[in-house]
């Protein structure tokens, strides 16, 4: 046990590049800003932005994986760094996407905030202390409120950022509560400790209580059902970028955060779900949130007009995959989960970058608004149709293993016949439902004919195409070289 | 029944009100009051634990509940800020009002 502050400013040096970044973004736009144009100050802030943010990843990577920081209040280790990596790229993504779209009022503003939330993710990826988990968790959220809501001309925009604010709250509060109970149960706040002392304690009427509420707030943050109400709200109605971070980066974020709360953790009340008559532990809730979650995102996505919405129930069947990731993560590491949630990450904020264009150039949110998009933009239909194919998981594109991986490590856990078994099956057969709402979409953007109102050529600004074309380019090379990011974990229980 | 049950109990009663009261009212400012009512509670329930349970070296509960005292501030002033945007299009702050996304 160390308390070294050296070790800790190292260690934090992505969030002070962050956080500096945002400072300098606010401080040039305040200063210089008035003597330019709207677009002027938009892309300074924007290439400040994505300064700081690279300046970040750098600063990740050349750290590598210290191990436990300043005492066990962090925790370095190939996770962490993966999701560093992961959410600070996700957020590069989330300016690209921005670049697309027409500039708020303040962009300055915006880029700073969207480089807060970042710098929660970051901290959330490494917390290993309940109270800094709930700070990196609240900034992030918080940043997040705003980000929906800033389009605050729009009348969508302020309801879907208040619709969001409300449940994120009441799962803020559900958070503490369960922290507090952990705390009185153990007497302990960090996770190294709290598992020490579980791990000569039995399940206690408190204990059962605080797993009940971390998993009801865990639930709302991730938009697991019964849940989900907010998330196809807030991604229809937030501006376009905003949805995309809350779709990617902060689902990475809060798996990550969520896993290491709950194995290394609270793994000693994980409970047994490799059979069916099974003993009491938090695998039975997860395991019904996983099922719920498959079963309501993937048969409300069928009746959805509106390309958003269907996004937002495909994300809650997506987290329902994810949940029974991390169910898997008892035998097979973190390594199928965070490809997963990486791969999918990369796929929806390309995804919302697509509709970003198309809604600066006129086009409406349904999806018949997308119908002959390959003649008038093959690079943006050729684009949506690898990010879309993906979240279908269909091969060789990242979606598959994605899905590949963690379904194999599902079964691993009690076999075919035990409930992981069973959800594993669910999770297969309902992917087949998926195909077809995701082949709605496509159907529109290929091979349907224009409507003769809307048929122009789509002009793509060149930063969002680079960005997309990267994007794109992600998927299919992580689809078709796994490995890549799947050997970076050690196959060893989390 | 000891210091500690009580304060148990009043902290959950004061939890299960903010609940109800978050869960029924429709009136958006009456909602994020119960919401802080619910952190209330916990900040409640780190003071108890800390205060009754085993003696732990450092001041962990009582530095929690200052951090999460301000965290509820902030969080406080982003819900007041939407409330005043949903304001600003709709006139009033009734959440059956605040229709515009279903589906």
């Amino acid at each position: 046990m160390s308390y070294s502050y050296s070790l800790l400013a190292r260690a934090l040096l992505p969030e002070m590049m962050l956080v500096a970044g945002a400072l300098l973004a606010l401080t040039y736009d305040l200063i210089l800003g008035r003597r330019h144009t709207l677009g002027e100050r938009r892309s300074a802030a924007l290439w400040i932005g994505a300064t700081a943010l690279v300046a970040a990843l750098y600063d990740s990577v050349s750290i590598g994986v210290l191990g436990p920081v300043y005492g066990h209040t962090l925790r370095l280790d190939q996770l962490a760094l993966a999701t560093r990596v992961g959410v600070l790229g996700l957020a590069l993504l989330t300016l690209g996407v921005a670049a697309g779209v027409k500039a708020t009022r303040h962009p300055a503003e915006y880029v700073a905030i969207i480089l807060f939330a970042t710098t929660g993710f970051t901290l959330m990826a490494a917390a290993q202390h309940l109270l800094v988990a709930f700070v990196a968790l609240e900034l992030a959220s918080l940043s997040l409120y705003v980000l929906a809501g800033f389009d605050k001309d729009r009348r969508e925009s302020a309801e879907a950022a208040l619709k969001y604010f409300l449940f994120g709250g009441m799962a803020t509060a559900f958070l503490l509560f369960g922290f507090s109970l952990i705390y009185g149960a153990t007497g302990e706040l960090d996770l190294t400790r709290i598992a020490l002392v579980l791990g000569h304690n039995k399940m206690t009427l408190l204990l059962a209580l605080a797993l009940v509420m971390v998993l009801v707030a865990f639930g709302f943050k991730a938009a697991a059902a019964p849940f989900h109400l907010w998330a196809p709200d807030a991604y229809e109605g937030a501006p376009t970028p905003s949805a995309a971070l809350i779709a990617s980066a902060s689902k990475l974020a809060g798996f990550t955060l969520f896993l290491r709360l709950l194995w290394p953790g609270l793994g000693a009340l994980a409970g047994d779900i490799s059979t069916a008559g099974n003993t009491g532990g938090w695998l039975t809730l997860v395991a019904l949130l996983a099922g719920a979650s498959l079963l309501l995102g993937n048969l409300a996505a069928l009746a959805q007009s509106n390309i958003r919405r269907l996004l937002a129930y495909s994300a809650i069947a997506h987290t329902g995959a994810m949940l029974l990731g991390v169910i898997a993560a008892q035998i097979a590491g973190a390594g199928p989960l965070f490809y997963y949630v990486a791969t999918y990450g990369v796929a929806t904020a390309g995804a919302f970058g697509v509709i970003a264009v198309l809604e600066t150039n006129g086009g409406g949110q349904k999806i018949t608004d997308l119908a002959g998009l390959s003649r008038r933009s093959p690079l943006l239909a050729g684009c949506l149709a690898v990010f879309i194919l993906s979240l279908a998981g269909i091969p060789p594109l990242a979606g598959f293993f994605g899905k590949f991986a963690v379904f194999a490590a599902a079964l691993k856990v009690g076999g075919v016949a035990g409930p992981a078994g069973w959800l594993t099956m669910l999770a297969i057969a309902l992917s087949a439902v998926a195909l077809y709402y995701y082949l709605v979409v496509l159907k529109q953007a290929l091979v349907a004919a224009p409507a003769p109102a809307n048929s122009g050529r789509i002009r793509v600004p060149a930063a969002a195409a680079f960005t997309l074309v990267v994007a794109a380019a992600l998927i299919v090379v992580l689809g078709l070289f796994p490995s890549l990011l799947l050997n970076f974990f050690e196959l060893r229980p989390v | 029944m000891t210091p500690l049950h009580l304060c148990l109990l009043i902290s959950t009663g004061l939890f299960c009100i903010g609940l109800a009261g978050a869960l029924a009212r429709s009136n958006t400012i009456l909602v994020l009051l119960g919401i802080e009512l619910m952190l209330n509670a916990a900040n409640l329930n780190f003071i108890a634990f800390w205060r009754f349970g085993p003696p732990s070296p450092p001041a962990n509960g009582m530095i929690f509940v200052l951090f999460s005292i301000a965290v509820a501030a902030a969080e406080a002033a982003v819900g007041l800020a939407l409330i005043i945007a949903v304001y600003r299009h709709q006139n009033n702050i009734r959440l059956q009002d605040a229709t515009r996304l279903k589906g």
